[in-house]
């Protein structure tokens, strides 16, 4: 049984309703109160929010967001990889100690670990990067895991065997074939630092100032609703556009990517490993 | 541990030689980018919050054991976990129910479920700050909601800082109700149509395929996505901040005000609230874990 096409469109509505507001927001220079449309449209609140500092908030959160996701994603992609190599008891530990961060609340972490990075001089930013790599990783862990999973040995021991180096082979054999996920994985690091409200407050000790903070700092106060939505945009766009082409990248991956019991095809395989050529 | 090689000539032996499946210890050494910095972080993180909220770890003064951290605002712990729990079980409950409508969506796949399915995806990567902005702005009595429905801001029930604290319950039912879609409809992506269409065929009725096929099939994912949902609205700060009210507060905003107040004594008080919630969430993920393997068994 499934639901009929007006709980479709409920559905939609409980989805888009806090995003359409927002963007109505967005584009409203007067709006005054029990008027169901803003009476003067305009950018006044872009404009506010380049003048407190949106160009280098959005700097911000995307060189902290990639940092978290160029060194989650290597080490979730090996972890992974040892994880379907190594024996089941082992295997079962590590899998414990990956969940942990999933349960352990950030604030709790950050709590934790303030003085002891401020006693060890730390610089903030290192610790910020620190605490969301640990954060993201069991994601990028758990997205390479099933890429793995999937993953036919195979074509990296014929390039091997047809002479390529065990370099030449991760990277023209290996990392073709997990790319999806490795898009995947880095897309879900991404997320977590390009989330994070807590940990960029508590151990940026309020001076990196990212999208999230920008947004809360404006929230918490009233009647600058404009501003809130303007800088709310552009915090939501970026990971929109980039879902989209991890969504694009994965369909064309699947669609290219050779199935266990197709033809284990050789010739391909030696191209790729620069012998047959 | 040998794999299958097929390749189409025999390769000569020499080069096997140089061929091998690495070895276990090898293997191991693949884990510690990951493990060693998980495990630096929570050993530092509980020994430094088990020492402070003993009194052993103070800003100033010498360092004494006592438990007046925990009985100092015991009270105020007891109260804030009822209400973390009371939210997050509000917040769970309501997302997982979207969620699981949602999810039986997307696995048909008519232009309707594709929006349905692009709107969830979208959600997911909404920060859960912003979404409290966007959330306050669409409930508050300014926000967008009563303007549409034509209601003054004395008509309007108090959503934001009211006595139930429903925007905050909203936010975190709308931001996770579009995980367990995700979650839950990729599970049921994969089986759900064969098993669907079988028990069509033998003469099952839409409401026996519901509860004999679809909803054991989703079950495990479903309630490993509740669980994942509810320990995050356990430990997570900024919506209740944004849109709650100053008292009662839960866990994480109790111990973050206790941890930015000016009285540095607070500090022992702020680590008691930061570990109690840290338990509180390791409870409801062994809960969920344990129900997981359960279900897991009937299903």
């Amino acid at each position: 049984m499934r639901p009929g096409p007006p709980a479709r469109l409920l559905l939609v509505a409980w989805f888009l309703a806090p995003l359409a507001g927002m963007t109505l927001w967005a584009f409203a220079d007067q709006w005054t109160a029990a008027t169901v449309l803003p009476q003067d449209w305009g950018l006044r609140g872009w404009r506010e929010a380049l003048a407190d500092g949106l160009p280098g908030a959005l700097l911000r959160t995307v060189v902290l967001s990639s940092t978290v996701a160029l060194l989650a994603t290597p080490a979730g992609a090996m972890a992974a990889r040892g994880l379907l190599r190594v024996g089941p008891r082992l295997r079962a530990a590590a899998s414990v100690l990956l969940v942990v961060p999933v349960v352990l609340p950030p604030l709790t972490v950050v709590l934790g670990v303030d003085v002891l990075l401020l006693r060890l001089q730390i610089p903030a930013a290192v610790g910020v990067v620190a605490v969301l790599v640990v954060q993201a990783l069991p994601y990028t862990t758990y997205v390479m895991w099933t890429t793995y999973q999937a993953y036919d040995e195979a074509y990296e021991d014929e390039a091997r065997t047809l002479g390529a180096s065990a370099l030449r082979a991760l990277l023209r054999v290996q990392l073709p074939l997990v790319a999806p996920g490795l898009g995947a994985a880095s897309f879900l690091a991404l997320l977590v630092g390009w989330s994070d409200y807590i940990v960029t407050l508590v151990v940026g000790g309020g001076r990196l100032v990212t999208l999230p903070v920008l947004v809360a700092s404006n929230a918490a106060g009233t009647g600058n609703e404009p501003v809130v939505a303007a800088l709310s945009v552009v915090a939501i766009v970026p990971p929109l556009v980039l879902l989209g082409a991890v969504g694009l990248l994965g369909r064309r991956g699947r669609r290219r990517a050779p199935t266990r019991s197709s033809v284990a095809d050789t010739a391909d395989t030696a191209q790729v490993a620069g012998v047959a050529s | 541990m040998t794999r299958p090689v097929t390749p189409l000539v025999k390769p000569p032996p020499s080069r096997r030689l140089f061929h091998r499946p690495p070895s276990r210890g090898r293997q191991v050494l693949l884990l510690l980018p990951a493990l060693v910095p998980i495990v630096a972080l929570v050993l530092a993180t509980l020994s430094a919050l088990g020492l402070q909220s003993l009194g052993l770890m103070p800003l100033v003064g010498r360092p004494r054991v006592s438990a007046t951290a925990y009985t100092a605002v015991g009270a105020d712990l007891l109260s804030a976990t009822g209400l973390t729990l009371a939210i997050a079980a509000a917040a769970t409950l309501l997302a997982v129910s979207v969620g699981l409508a949602t999810a039986l969506l997307v696995v048909s796949f008519t232009p309707l479920s594709r929006l349905v399915r692009l709107s969830a995806a979208a959600t997911v990567t909404v920060p859960h700050l912003v979404g409290a902005a966007a959330v306050g702005l669409l409930v508050a009595d300014s926000g967008v909601l009563p303007r549409v429905l034509g209601l003054s801001a004395q008509q309007w029930p108090n959503l934001v800082a009211g006595p139930f604290l429903v925007a905050v319950v909203l936010e975190y039912a709308w931001k996770e109700a579009a995980f367990v879609a995700l979650v839950v409809g990729a599970a049921l992506a994969t089986r759900v149509a064969q098993y669907d269409e079988t028990a069509a065929l033998l003469g099952a009725g839409r409401l026996h395929r519901l509860r004999h096929v679809t909803l054991p099939l989703a079950a495990p994912s479903l309630v490993v996505a509740g669980t994942i949902s509810f320990v995050y609205v356990v430990g997570s700060y900024e919506v209740a901040w944004l849109l709650g009210r100053t008292y009662p507060e839960p866990l994480p905003v109790l111990a973050y005000r206790l941890f930015s107040s000016a009285d540095l004594a607070a500090r022992p008080e702020a680590a008691a609230a930061a570990l109690v919630t840290s338990l509180v969430a390791t409870a409801v993920a062994s809960v969920g874990l344990v129900a997981a393997r359960r279900w897991r068994v009937h299903a």
